[in-house]
C-alpha cells in the first residue's frame, strides 16, 4: 500500500524504533508509469524519522544498498525505506548474488517466550517524549556515521575541482547520460545520494567547499534536499553558489530531455568558459525535428487510455449506468481506485471523483445532502475490505445516508494483478471463502441489498432504475457480481485445453456482428468499448461509413448482445457456440438441420 | 564510453511485449553482450499503450558502464511498433529521427477507442503516419505484422522479433534469438515460425499479398434488361454504384421497384448521379424487419460466419440472433392506418433470441423474409417514399443554385441509417436541417455557396455527438449567420 495509507503504522514503528532491520520498500514516480497521486516520500521519512534510500539504478547498487539499509536499520533501531522508480523496479541486467541465510527467528525457529515487556518500547507517553529526543540525539547521528563509514553514497571525480553535482541515487544514470551527452561525462565531480534521509552535513560541506557551483539534481517537490543544502552551508557560511529548482523544473519527472536542458542552463550560468555550443546544437535540432514530426502528422494522435479487459465483468455496470443517464439525466457518480476507475475514461467517462481506495461512499457523503438526485458509489470488493466497510458502509448507515452504493465483486484485487481478497471464492484459493460481502452487509444491517450477475444489463438497469427511484430512505446496496475475466481466463484456459486434449465435448462460445446488417453508427461501442469490438471497413459497395465486427479476442461474455437488446440498438449481434469435439448426436442433429435449412435457403432463392 | 545500441519498443496490451524484451536480453546475454532493459508495463488490464526500452553494448563493452533507463529523443538506433499508430507515437515524442533510427513496425492499425466510438468513420489518416514514417525515420522495415502472424500461426511479437534479427542492426546471431524462444520454453514451434517468417519479411525473401478489403456485390437474376438501360442513360463513370443498385433493389423487392430507382435518377446532371444513385439505393433499402431476415437467412452467410468464428471442418455451429423488435417495427409492417392507431398505443419491445441454425429457428426468419411482397403495402415504405421524394426534390431545386448545394443534399442522406433509437436519431438530424437549412436555402434566404457549406457543417456536426449538442450550436450559428431580407418596398 501507499505511504499515505501506511502513515500511522509509520509513525508508531518509528517512534520507540525497531532492533532488528525493517526494510519498507517504497515506489515513486512522476512519470508515465504513476498510476497514482505522485507524492514525495521524502516528506514521510522526515516527518517520521525514517531514513530513505533511493538507490543508483544499476542492480549490484540496488542489492548492496538492500543489504546495507537491513545493517543500518539495525545499526540505528531505526526503519529504512527504500525508494524505487518504476523503471528501475522492472529492470533486467545482472549481479552477483550471494549465499542465502536462515533467519535467527523464523516460522521455522520459533520464539519460546515474547519479548519482555518493556514500556519504553511502547508508543504511548511518556516514553513518546524519550523516543522523541532518542530520534535526534541518537538515532540520525548513528545514521550519519553509518552512511560515511560504509560508503552509501558514492563519489564520482572529476578534474572540475571548480564545480559540482549533487544528485539523488535514483537520477543518477539519467544524469550521467546526460552529460555524456554534452560530452563532459567524468570531468564533474559527483556527489551521488544513495541515502537521501538523513543527509551527511559535514559529507555534503566537504564536497561543497571550495567550488564556485553545485548542482543539485533532486526530483519532485517540494526542494527538500535542496533547502537543507542551502541551511547548511549557509550555518557553515560556505559561500558555494547553489543551482537546482531554479534551472531544472521544480515539478514532473526528470527525463532524459528536462535534466540535459537544466544541464545546459547550469553550466551557461556557472561555466561559460566550457564550451557546449556542438552538443547545444544537436539537442536543440532534435526538438526541432520533433516539431517538424509533430506537423508532419497533424498531431495530437489518438490516445490509448488503459481500458476494461474484454469480457470484464465490471464493464456491463456502467453500460447500465450510462443508459440510466438517458433516463434520469447526469447522476453525480463517486469513483473510487480499482480497475472500475477506468470508467472516468472513454467512452463511459462516467465519475465525479476519486477519493481514496475505497472511499467512494464516504466521499459522496460529503455530496449528497445538496444534490436533488441519490448519489451513485461505486466501489471494489477490494476496496470494500479495506476502507469501504467502516468508513463508508458504516458511517453511511448511521449517518441515515440516502445514497446508493454498487460493489463490483470480483473475487480479487484485479488491477495490482488479481490478489485474492477475504471474498475469493474458496475453489479459487485453498477451498475456503473466508468472508461473504452480502452476508456482511446484513449484518452490518443494510436493509436494501441487491446481488446481482453484472452481465444482465437489463436486470442491472432496472435495479439501479429502482435504487434512485425507491422510496426507501437507507443505504442502497447493489452487488455487482461476475469474477475478474483475466483472473476466470487464467484459471479455465489450461482446463479447456486438457479437457480438448482428453478429447472431452467442450462448446466455445464468441459472439459476431453481421456486417450486412450493421450500418456503422457505432453506438455499440460507445455503450461498452470491449477491446474485441472493433471496426472494419464496409462490405457493402454502397456504404462509406465502417462497420463494427467482433475479432478473436472474444470471450463469450455476451455483453455485447446484452447492451445491443438492452439499449434496443440493432439486431446485428449473434451468438455462436461452437461444438469442439462433438459427440455424434451433435454432428447428427447438426447435419440433418443444416440439410434441410440448405434446401429452405435455396428453395427461397429460386422462388 | 562505448556507446551501447538503443532500442525502443512501442506496443499495445497483450501484444507480448514484455516477452519480445525477454528474448532479446536472453540472446544478448548468450551472445555475451551487456544488456539492459526495462519498462512502462501499464496496468494489469489488457489494455493502452505500454513502452519498453533496451541498450545492448558493442561486443567487448562493460556492464560498468552506466546504461539509461529513459530513452532520449534523438538518441534511438532501433524502433520496434506492433501497430502503426504506436510508431506514430514514437515519432510524434521525436525518439524516431532521420538521422539515425532504423523503424520497423507493423502496418496494420488497431483504432484506438475514440477512433472506434465515432458516430462515422473516425480513424486517423493513415496517410499521414505512413508519410511522417517514411519522412521521420532513417531505414524503414514495414509489413503488416499481424496478416504475417496469422499466417505463421503464431504471434506478432515473435514476428518482430524475427524482423528485428533481419534487420541486421544488433550484433547477435539469428540463432541466439531462436535459442532465447526455445529457452522460455513456451509454443516453441508457432514462436519460431513466426520468427522465420518475421525474418524472411525483413531481408525482402518474404512477399506480403496485401490483404485487401473487398467489396460484396449482391447477386441476382433477371435485372440484365434493367442494367443495359442504366447503360444507356447514365454517365460511365457512375454505373459500377448504379448497376450495383439495380442488383440490391431487385433482390431487395423486385425488378418494378429497380426500375422505380431507374426513374427517380432520370434527370439528374451527369456529375451528380453517381452520388444520388448510391444514396438513393441504400435509402431505398430501408433496414425494416424483412431485409434483416433476408440478410440473415441468405445463402452465404453460414459459410462467413463460419470462417469468422473460426469455426473447424466438421465443429457443429449454433447461432443464437439477439432481436428487440417492439412496437415501432411491428408498425412499420402494418398498412399505414393500423399502424398509426398502433404507435399511438403505450410503447414496449419483445426481446426475441431466435436460434437460427435450428429448423424452427431458421424457417421463422424465412417467413418474414418471405414478406417481401407485402413491403410495398407497409407503413415504413410508405413513409420512406414520401421522405425519399422529398428528398429528391430538394435535390432538383437545388441544381438550379449550384452543383454544390445539390451534392450536400444528397450527401446528407448519411445520417439516415440503423435501427430503433439510432435511426429515430438520424432521422431527426436530418429533418432539422432539412428544415432549418436547406429549405430557407431553396426559399433564397440563403447562397446556395454559403448553403452548400452549412449543410455540410451541419452534417459533420450531427456525426459528432449523439446526443446531438454540436448540432444545435452549429444550427444556432448558422441561424444568427443568416443575413436578414428586406422585404420589397411596394
Amino acid at each position: 500500500m501507499g505511504t499515505n495509507v501506511a502513515a500511522d503504522a509509520l509513525s508508531n514503528l518509528a517512534s520507540p524504533g525497531v532492533i532488528g532491520g525493517a526494510l519498507i520498500v517504497v515506489g515513486e514516480d512522476y512519470g508515465e508509469g504513476a498510476s497514482v497521486i505522485q507524492e514525495r516520500t521524502q516528506a514521510y521519512a522526515l516527518k517520521s524519522s525514517v531514513w530513505l534510500m533511493d538507490p543508483r539504478p544499476s542492480l549490484p547498487t540496488i542489492v548492496r544498498c538492500t543489504e546495507k539499509a537491513f545493517e543500518l536499520s539495525e545499526a540505528t533501531n531505526t526503519p529504512v525505506m527504500m525508494e524505487l522508480r518504476i523503471r528501475a523496479c522492472h529492470v533486467t541486467g545482472e549481479f552477483t548474488a550471494k549465499d542465502n541465510k536462515p533467519p535467527a527467528i523464523s516460522r521455522n525457529n520459533r520464539l519460546a517466550q515474547p519479548a519482555a515487556h518493556d514500556y519504553d518500547r511502547i508508543s504511548h507517553p511518556p516514553s513518546t517524549y524519550a523516543h522523541e529526543k532518542k530520534k535526534v540525539e541518537v538515532r540520525q547521528p548513528a545514521a550519519e556515521r553509518f552512511i560515511v563509514e560504509h560508503g552509501l553514497n558514492e563519489f564520482l571525480p572529476g578534474e572540475r575541482s571548480d564545480l559540482g553535482i549533487i544528485v539523488q541515487g535514483g537520477i543518477t544514470n539519467v544524469l550521467v547520460r546526460g552529460l555524456d551527452r554534452l560530452e563532459i561525462e567524468g570531468r564533474i565531480p559527483t556527489l551521488v545520494l544513495n541515502v537521501t534521509h538523513p543527509l551527511v552535513p559535514d559529507q555534503i560541506a566537504d564536497f561543497c567547499k571550495g567550488k564556485r557551483a553545485v548542482l543539485v539534481v533532486e526530483e519532485g517537490a517540494p526542494d527538500y534536499i535542496e533547502q537543507a543544502i542551502h541551511v547548511l552551508l549557509r550555518k557553515r557560511d560556505i559561500d558555494t553558489k547553489i543551482y537546482g529548482k531554479d534551472v531544472l523544473p521544480m515539478a514532473g519527472e526528470y527525463t532524459a530531455e528536462v535534466v540535459t536542458e537544466g544541464l545546459l542552463k547550469f553550466f551557461a550560468q556557472s561555466a561559460n568558459d566550457i564550451d557546449l555550443s556542438k552538443p547545444r546544437e544537436r539537442f536543440e535540432a532534435a526538438r526541432a525535428g520533433r516539431a517538424e514530426a509533430q506537423r508532419l502528422l497533424g498531431g495530437p494522435l489518438p490516445l490509448r487510455p488503459p481500458g476494461f479487459c474484454v469480457g470484464c465483468p465490471e464493464r456491463p455496470v456502467f453500460s447500465a449506468i450510462k443508459l440510466l443517464e438517458r433516463e434520469v439525466g447526469k447522476v453525480h457518480i463517486s469513483s473510487d481506485i480499482g480497475c472500475h476507475s477506468f470508467a472516468t475514461l472513454a467512452p463511459f467517462n462516467l465519475g465525479n471523483s476519486i477519493l481514496g481506495f475505497g472511499m467512494s461512499l464516504a466521499a459522496a457523503g460529503a455530496v449528497a445532502p445538496v444534490m436533488q438526485k441519490r448519489t451513485i458509489s461505486v466501489m471494489g470488493d477490494g476496496g470494500f475490505w479495506h476502507n469501504g466497510l467502516l468508513s463508508g458502509v458504516a458511517s453511511s448507515m448511521f449517518n441515515r445516508g440516502d445514497r446508493v452504493l454498487v460493489i463490483m465483486q470480483n473475487g480479487y484485487t484485479s488491477a495490482t494483478g488479481a490478489q485474492f481478497i477475504p471474498n475469493t471464492s474458496g475453489n479459487r484459493r485453498d477451498g475456503e471463502t473466508t468472508s461473504d460481502i452480502a452476508a456482511t452487509l446484513k449484518a452490518m444491517g443494510v436493509g436494501w441489498l441487491r446481488t446481482i450477475r453484472t452481465y444482465n444489463v437489463g436486470t442491472m438497469l432496472k435495479t439501479l432504475r429502482e435504487a434512485m427511484s425507491t422510496d426507501d430512505k437507507g443505504l442502497k446496496v447493489i452487488v455487482a457480481d461476475g469474477e475478474c475475466q483475466l483472473a476466470r481466463q487464467r484459471r479455465i484456459r489450461p482446463q479447456i485445453a486438457a479437457q480438448l486434449k482428453r478429447g472431452e465435448r467442450v462448446v466455445r462460445t464468441r459472439y459476431g456482428v453481421d456486417d450486412e446488417v450493421c450500418t456503422g453508427d457505432h453506438s455499440c461501442i460507445r455503450l461498452s468499448g470491449c477491446p474485441s469490438l472493433v471496426v472494419k471497413p464496409s462490405p457493402d459497395p454502397l456504404r462509406s461509413d465502417p462497420v463494427a465486427s467482433v475479432n478473436n479476442g472474444c470471450v463469450g461474455c455476451g455483453l455485447c448482445g446484452e447492451v445491443a437488446d438492452a439499449a434496443v440498438l440493432c439486431p446485428s449481434f449473434y451468438k455462436a457456440d461452437i461444438v469442439q469435439n462433438a459427440s455424434w448426436w451433435d454432428r447428427l442433429k447438426w447435419r440433418v438441420r443444416s440439410a434441410v435449412i440448405a434446401r429452405l435457403a435455396h428453395g427461397e432463392m429460386s422462388a | 564510453m562505448p556507446k551501447p545500441v538503443t532500442i525502443l519498443v512501442g506496443a499495445l496490451g497483450g501484444d507480448g511485449g514484455g516477452v519480445l524484451c525477454d528474448w532479446i536480453v536472453a540472446a544478448a546475454q548468450s551472445t555475451g553482450l551487456a544488456v539492459q532493459a526495462t519498462q512502462i508495463p501499464g496496468v494489469a488490464q489488457r489494455t493502452g499503450a505500454t513502452t519498453y526500452y533496451l541498450e545492448v553494448m558493442p561486443r567487448g563493452a562493460q556492464a560498468s558502464s552506466v546504461l539509461a533507463l529513459n530513452p532520449a529523443i534523438g538518441e534511438v538506433d532501433v524502433a520496434l511498433a506492433t501497430e502503426l499508430l504506436e510508431a506514430g507515437r514514437m515519432i510524434f515524442n521525436g525518439f524516431v529521427t532521420p538521422d539515425r533510427t532504423t523503424l520497423i513496425a507493423s502496418t496494420h492499425r488497431v483504432l484506438a477507442i475514440g477512433e472506434r466510438s465515432a458516430m462515422g468513420d473516425g480513424s486517423f489518416d493513415v496517410g499521414r503516419l505512413l508519410r511522417a514514417v517514411k519522412e521521420r525515420s532513417k531505414e524503414q522495415i514495414l509489413f503488416d505484422m499481424d496478416q504475417a502472424a496469422e499466417e505463421s500461426g503464431g504471434v506478432i511479437n515473435a514476428v518482430l522479433l524475427g524482423a528485428l534479427a533481419g534487420s541486421g542492426k544488433l550484433p547477435i546471431p539469428d540463432a541466439a534469438f531462436e535459442a532465447a524462444i526455445r529457452h522460455a520454453g513456451k509454443s516453441i514451434d508457432t514462436n519460431l515460425a513466426a520468427f522465420a517468417f518475421g525474418r524472411g519479411h525483413a531481408r525482402g525473401e518474404l512477399e506480403q499479398a496485401v490483404r485487401e478489403h473487398r467489396k460484396r456485390q449482391a447477386a441476382v437474376q433477371g435485372a440484365e434488361d434493367l442494367i443495359e438501360r442504366a447503360r444507356k442513360s447514365f454517365p460511365a463513370a457512375s454505373l459500377d454504384v448504379v448497376e450495383e443498385g439495380i442488383r440490391r433493389l431487385t433482390a431487395y423487392q423486385d425488378r418494378k421497384y429497380a426500375s422505380l430507382y431507374l426513374d427517380r435518377l432520370e434527370g439528374l446532371p451527369a456529375d451528380l448521379v453517381r452520388d444520388v444513385a448510391r444514396h438513393l439505393a441504400v435509402r431505398m433499402s430501408f433496414e425494416d424487419v424483412i431485409r434483416v431476415a433476408q440478410a440473415k437467412t441468405s445463402a452465404e452467410r453460414m459459410a462467413r460466419v463460419r470462417k469468422e468464428v473460426r469455426a473447424k471442418e466438421h465443429e457443429p455451429l449454433e447461432i443464437t440472433e439477439h432481436f428487440k423488435p417492439g412496437n415501432e417495427e411491428i408498425a412499420a409492417l402494418l398498412p399505414p392506418s393500423l399502424a398509426r392507431w398502433l404507435l399511438r398505443q403505450r410503447p414496449f419491445h419483445i426481446s426475441m433470441h431466435v436460434r437460427s441454425t435450428t429448423v424452427w429457428g431458421f424457417l421463422r426468419l424465412r417467413l418474414l423474409a418471405g414478406l417481401r411482397w407485402w413491403r410495398p403495402h407497409s407503413f415504413r415504405h410508405v413513409e420512406e417514399q414520401a421522405e425519399i421524394e422529398r428528398w429528391l426534390g430538394q435535390i432538383r431545386a437545388a441544381v438550379p443554385l449550384g452543383g454544390d448545394l445539390a451534392r450536400e443534399i444528397a450527401e446528407l442522406a448519411r445520417l439516415i441509417k440503423g435501427y430503433g433509437d439510432t435511426y429515430k436519431r438520424g432521422l431527426g438530424n436530418y429533418r432539422r436541417i432539412s428544415d432549418e437549412v436547406i429549405a430557407p436555402a431553396l426559399a433564397g434566404r440563403l447562397t446556395a455557396r454559403a448553403a452548400a457549406d452549412a449543410v455540410a457543417n451541419a452534417r459533420v456536426a450531427a456525426l459528432a455527438d449523439p446526443e446531438g449538442e454540436s448540432l444545435s450550436r452549429t444550427l444556432t450559428a448558422i441561424a444568427s449567420a443568416t443575413p436578414p431580407l428586406k422585404q420589397a418596398a411596394e
